[in-house]
Parts: C-alpha cells; sequence; structure tokens
C-alpha cells in the first residue's frame, strides 16, 4: 500500500514537472501558430486578404465589421517597405515577430494622410538606412523589428454594408515590396 | 516480482497522462494568467506582447488567431452574466450602460449565428442611444424592439466585445473603465 501511494505521489510530481515543460516548450511546436498559418497562405512578401469565404481560418477575423490582411516578411535580403492607401471608416497596422510578438502598431489616427509608408527593417539595416538618408524618417515609418522574420497585419473596418468598398479598396491596395536604397 | 515494474508503470501514466491532459485543460480554460476583470468582462492586454506569460504563449501558439496590438484595440469576452451564471443562448440578456472611450466598439457572439437574415454584430455606428449617450442592447435569440443582437443556436455563447483605438489598452489603471452591464431578462426553459 506505502508502495503505491509512493508511486501516485511520485506520479503527480512528474505530472507537475511535465506539465511546466509542456507549457514553455509548446509554442515551438505547435505548428499551429500564426507565423505558420501566414506562410501556409502562400508566397510571403505580399498582401494575402483573409478571405471569409477561404479556408484560411483561425486567421480571418471573426469580428463582422473587420476585414484584415496579411503579409509575411523575411528580411534577410534587404528591408521591407508597407504601403496601402484609402479612405476606410477606420484602420490599423501592426508588425509581429515570427514569435507572435507585438513589435510595432498605430492606427490612422496616428497618420493625417489616409496613407501608409512603413520601412520594416533589422537594427543594422535601420542604421545604415537613417545614415543613407537622414530626412527618411520624415517620411516613412521606419520601424526596426527584432528578428527578420515575422509578418505585418493590416486591417480595416467597415460599420456598415455600404462602407465596404473603402475597407476592402484599402486592403487591396496593400504592397509589401522589398525597399531598394539608392 | 512484477511488483516493481507495475508500480513504475503507474508513475509513469499518472505522470504523462495528468501533465498533458492538465496543460491542454488549462489552455482551453484560460487565454493567460494576466486578464483585467470588470464585471463579466475579460480581457488580456498583454497576450500579444513579449511580456506575456507561458500561458498566454502557450494559447496562443496553439490556437493561430491574429491578435490585435495595442494601437489597434482591446477585445473584452464575456462567459457569464451579472450574477456569474453562464450565458445561455436560450435566455434573453440586456447589455446597459456606456462604453470605454474608443474610436470604435463592435459586439459579436462566438459562434456567430448562422442566419444572414439577422443581425451578425453592432457597433457603435449603428446603435441607438440615449440622450446621455448610454445604451441598452437586447442580446436574444427572438427579434427585440431597439437595439437587438441576435443569439446563434447553441446553447453556450461568448459575448466579444471590442475597443479600436483606445486609451484602455495602453492604461495601467484599469479598475475605473465604465463597461456596460450584462444582466439576464428572462429564460425560455425554466
Amino acid at each position: 500500500m506505502a508502495r503505491l501511494i509512493h508511486a501516485i505521489v511520485t506520479g503527480l510530481i512528474g505530472a507537475a514537472l511535465l506539465h511546466l515543460v509542456i507549457v514553455f516548450a509548446l509554442p515551438q511546436f505547435t505548428g499551429g501558430d500564426a507565423y505558420s498559418r501566414v506562410l501556409a497562405l502562400g508566397p510571403a512578401g505580399r498582401f494575402h486578404l483573409l478571405d471569409r469565404q477561404g479556408p484560411a481560418e483561425p486567421l480571418v477575423p471573426d469580428d463582422p465589421f473587420v476585414q484584415a490582411s496579411v503579409c509575411a516578411y523575411d528580411l534577410t535580403a534587404s528591408p521591407r517597405i508597407v504601403t496601402a492607401s484609402g479612405d476606410p471608416a477606420f484602420w490599423s497596422f501592426a508588425v509581429f515577430d515570427k514569435r507572435a510578438n507585438e513589435i510595432f502598431s498605430l492606427s490612422d489616427r496616428s497618420i493625417e494622410t489616409g496613407r501608409l509608408d512603413a520601412i520594416l527593417a533589422t537594427p543594422a539595416q535601420a542604421a545604415r538606412l537613417r545614415k543613407a538618408d537622414p530626412g527618411l524618417m520624415g517620411r516613412v515609418i521606419l520601424v526596426e523589428t527584432t528578428g527578420s522574420e515575422g509578418y505585418a497585419v493590416l486591417r480595416s473596418l467597415a460599420p456598415h454594408a455600404s462602407l465596404e468598398p473603402e475597407a476592402l479598396g484599402f486592403l487591396k491596395s496593400a504592397r509589401c515590396d522589398p525597399f531598394a536604397q539608392r | 516480482m512484477l511488483k516493481t515494474p507495475f508500480m513504475v508503470a503507474i508513475t509513469l501514466v499518472i505522470a504523462f497522462a495528468g501533465g498533458i491532459w492538465s496543460v491542454l485543460a488549462a489552455l482551453d480554460a484560460t487565454t493567460g494568467l494576466a486578464a483585467i476583470r470588470i464585471g463579466p468582462w475579460e480581457a488580456f492586454p498583454l497576450a500579444q506582447t513579449v511580456k506575456a506569460d507561458p500561458y498566454a504563449r502557450a494559447h496562443r501558439a496553439r490556437d493561430g488567431r491574429l491578435l490585435y496590438a495595442s494601437a489597434e484595440g482591446l477585445t473584452f469576452t464575456a462567459r457569464t452574466d451579472a450574477s456569474n451564471a453562464p450565458l445561455d443562448a436560450a435566455c434573453t440578456y440586456r447589455l446597459t450602460g456606456l462604453a470605454p472611450a474608443a474610436r470604435f466598439w463592435t459586439l459579436y457572439t462566438r459562434p456567430a449565428n448562422a442566419n444572414p437574415d439577422r443581425p451578425e454584430g453592432l457597433n457603435s455606428r449603428m446603435i441607438l442611444r440615449e440622450i446621455d449617450g448610454s445604451f441598452a442592447i437586447d442580446v436574444s435569440a427572438r427579434a427585440r424592439p431597439g437595439n437587438w443582437l441576435a443569439l446563434p443556436a447553441s446553447e453556450r455563447f461568448v459575448l466579444v466585445f471590442t475597443l479600436f483605438d483606445t486609451p484602455v489598452a495602453s492604461s495601467t489603471g484599469v479598475s475605473d473603465i465604465p463597461m456596460p452591464e450584462l444582466t439576464k431578462l428572462e429564460c425560455a426553459h425554466g
């Protein structure tokens, strides 16, 4: 009997340890994390509209008023420039690393022109860009990423069905191109 | 002489089954440890950041959703009404009060109702308000006068209230945020 209790207690301690190991290790192994799902949408380096009719669950926003588009970036070869323009009722932009940690975000209130120009660059690339063109920061938003891979999300909101063309038009205008420095 | 292997087997079965089951249960039950709670409403403002706790990281890695960044919005969910009873699609609920400061807010249910003729969600631009800016929204499977959010056919549902471009997402003192109150009016079955 004492041996049985000993076995059960040891088992429970093992379960607690395993619980912690799994919780800490899980993010590396699920394969169902946001970055893997974004990569599965198609080629990196361009925006993919998350269509409600498409198979992109669970990336597709479940908010009926929100549309989203997502671009996986890889800055190994060069920085990338994200551009979009249009006049939806509300839009927002967010950059995440490959572990889905937020790096940068803004809403349309921070920009008066109704046009998004943001350069994604690693800290080394950003330093080079600033040195080569000190006036760059005044014209675009320079986002320093923590790693060279991750994804950028654009969202737009249509409070009424009649405003959906503007919301979709903004997302369809979105590009995520390599940024060539002259 | 089979006693020792048998005890070892018990230990291993308890350790592995218990460890795996407890992780799955924990991740299904909650999105993370660092929730802010206002009445029945629950939000995780740090879930998408580097500061997220290990449970929030494991949850988001398994869930694979695109979370709102801090400048975009903050999502509150409610699984219970003001009296802590789980939300039931057979009941009618009323949401009253004021929304926190935000450019927009939206309200919908998870799962969504499957009927395309019924309102899928409501937002701050489309609802009717009192003169003081407060509102009352009836959440019910049956059509209601005034502001009405249709319920899905499923028994259990979650109410999702999202604030867009809100100072709430970046503020630390969250206790004084006014969130609308969720009260149960009546139920179709006893």
